[in-house]
């Protein structure tokens, strides 16, 4: 019993394991430049300096105000819409053919213009951000309002709820798993684009540190970054992940990546 | 109300709001007027100025998700039926899901140069995950009456994964495809903006840095119009493969 729960963490590490192996041999083999391949102590090294100095958190904050302040914006918007599309059959038919036709269109491609709009500062990042955080949060509301149990809706109104309250106080709970599923697909889109826009065109946020790093071959910092930005997106998956097991407590998470 | 129509009229509504605000007198000059657009559009086709570009982007986008899909379905579904590659996957490519894959561009730039291969990677390596996921979820979602019948009359494991898993699991691949190639133009752009000497990316961050924002517009539209197309395609492919779900849904 207890061999096997260890042969199976084993092999739960084992890719992990071996990819970090065969770094560090490479890394030492002398192959390569340090420049290319950095070892694991270099690495290290960095994201210790990038942890205590005071100049990369800011980078970090950047970064993490960017991302968040675009996904806030994107979720109250798309929940608004999600529901009130959900709910209406009028919004439902104006709104769904202009998001469903402009789906599948990259957003990124709008970046110059929003750059010309807002300029090169933090303005167009965020709205690239709610644009692109929009659409699954409209789509998943959207959905999740109209599958609402009718029983729910029609005692609610028996009981002389009014609209504005039959929307706030039974749609939005009950549509609340559908609407967390479409946070959880945001929230990673939102750190890719402030990542991107960053290396894109930017003075400052952690997107701007990795292609500095590069450009002055300070690799071992620049996958310190990679590390930072890795980290920061999963701690931001978990976060949500905690939040939604407390909102949304009655039902179980058994969708993706439920382990 | 027919919602083509309804949709097909605030598209229009749209574009004469639009056509009537650029063509004050004292609009900026970054806005240009959809009939603008369009004219430039059609130069630019006969100039040859935009075709090798649509070309060199598509040349990376597409192996990008062909070879980025392809490993991702596959590997799904195989972890998604047999326990031990599922033990060994998994946790990988559910830990690093979330991450931003763009992230890597740099480090693969500076491993195999800052030609088509790197984007190639890039684009694959971020078109693996939803088609991983989805591929995945699909196969283990199999009904397992379907596969205890199937074995009980007889069929051996590979006819079980064919028969049975596979297309029981390809409503979710399709999903999956759909999500990587929307992430497969965004990547081509962001890789194309970020470094690259052809390509609709370049193009567009060429044309706005040389202020020539016809060409900006031309290609934007190019890129939307991409886009939309090659979903339609996807789209069109799925009602093909999956005609049977759209027959016993109906």
């Amino acid at each position: 019993m207890t061999r096997s729960l260890v042969m199976g963490v084993l092999r739960r590490l084992s890719l992990v394991l071996a990819g970090l192996t065969v770094w560090e041999l490479v890394a030492r083999s002398g192959m390569f430049s340090p420049i290319i391949v950095p070892s694991l102590a270099r690495i290290g090294r960095e994201l210790w300096f990038l942890a205590t100095s005071p100049g990369s958190l800011v980078e970090v904050w950047q970064s993490l105000f960017r991302g968040l302040s675009g996904f806030a914006l994107a979720s109250v918007v798309g929940v608004t819409l999600g529901v009130v599309m959900g709910r209406s059959a009028v919004a439902a038919a104006f709104l769904s053919p202009i998001f469903s036709g402009t789906y599948p269109i990259p957003k990124i491609a709008l970046f110059p213009i929003f750059i010309y709009l807002f300029g090169i500062g933090s303005l167009a990042k965020v709205v690239l951000v709610f644009l692109e955080c929009l659409y699954p949060i409209v789509v998943t509301t959207h959905a999740g309002s109209r599958a609402v149990n009718r029983v729910l809706l029609w005692s609610a109104a028996n009981m002389g709820a009014s609209r504005g309250r039959i929307l706030a106080r039974v749609v939005v709970p009950a549509a609340a798993p559908f609407i967390f599923a479409g946070f959880r697909i945001a929230l990673p889109i939102a750190m890719v684009v402030v990542i991107i826009t960053e290396m894109i065109s930017s003075a400052d946020g952690l997107g701007y540190l990795v292609m500095y790093s590069l450009a002055s071959f300070k690799t071992d910092r620049m996958l310190a970054a990679v590390v930072v930005i890795s980290l920061l997106g999963l701690a931001l998956d978990r976060l949500m992940v905690a939040l939604r097991d407390r909102l949304v407590f009655w039902e179980r998470l058994d969708s993706y990546y439920a382990e | 109300m027919n919602p083509r129509v309804i949709g097909w009229g605030l598209l229009a509504a749209v574009l004469g709001l639009w056509q009537l605000v650029a063509t004050r007198p004292e609009h900026p000059e970054f806005v240009l007027s959809p009939v603008e657009i369009a004219v430039h559009f059609a130069a630019a086709l006969r100039s040859g100025e935009l075709l090798p570009h649509v070309g060199a982007s598509l040349l990376r986008s597409l192996p990008g998700f062909v070879l980025g899909s392809a490993i991702g379905v596959i590997l799904g579904l195989l972890a998604g039926v047999a326990r031990s590659l599922d033990q060994m996957l998994s946790p990988v490519v559910f830990l690093t899901y979330p991450v931003p894959k763009i992230v890597f561009l740099p480090i693969v730039m500076l491993w195999i140069g800052i030609g088509d291969a790197s984007k190639i990677v890039i684009i694959a390596l971020a078109c693996f995950y939803p088609c991983f996921v989805n591929a995945y979820y699909g196969a283990r979602s199999t009904p397992r009456i379907m596969v205890w019948a199937s074995l009980n009359m007889g069929a051996r494991r590979s006819q079980v994964f064919g028969k049975i898993v596979v297309p029981s699991a390809l409503p979710l691949v399709f999903a999956g495809l759909r999500v990587s190639l929307a992430l497969s133009f965004i990547l081509l752009f962001s890789t194309e903006m970020i470094n690259a000497r052809s390509g609709l990316g370049f193009l567009i961050r060429q044309a706005e840095s040389s202020l020539r924002f016809d060409l900006m517009y031309v290609s934007i539209v190019t890129v939307a119009a991409l886009g939309y197309a090659s979903d339609q395609l996807l789209l069109l492919a799925r009602r093909r493969v999956l005609a049977w779900q759209a027959a016993t849904t109906r």
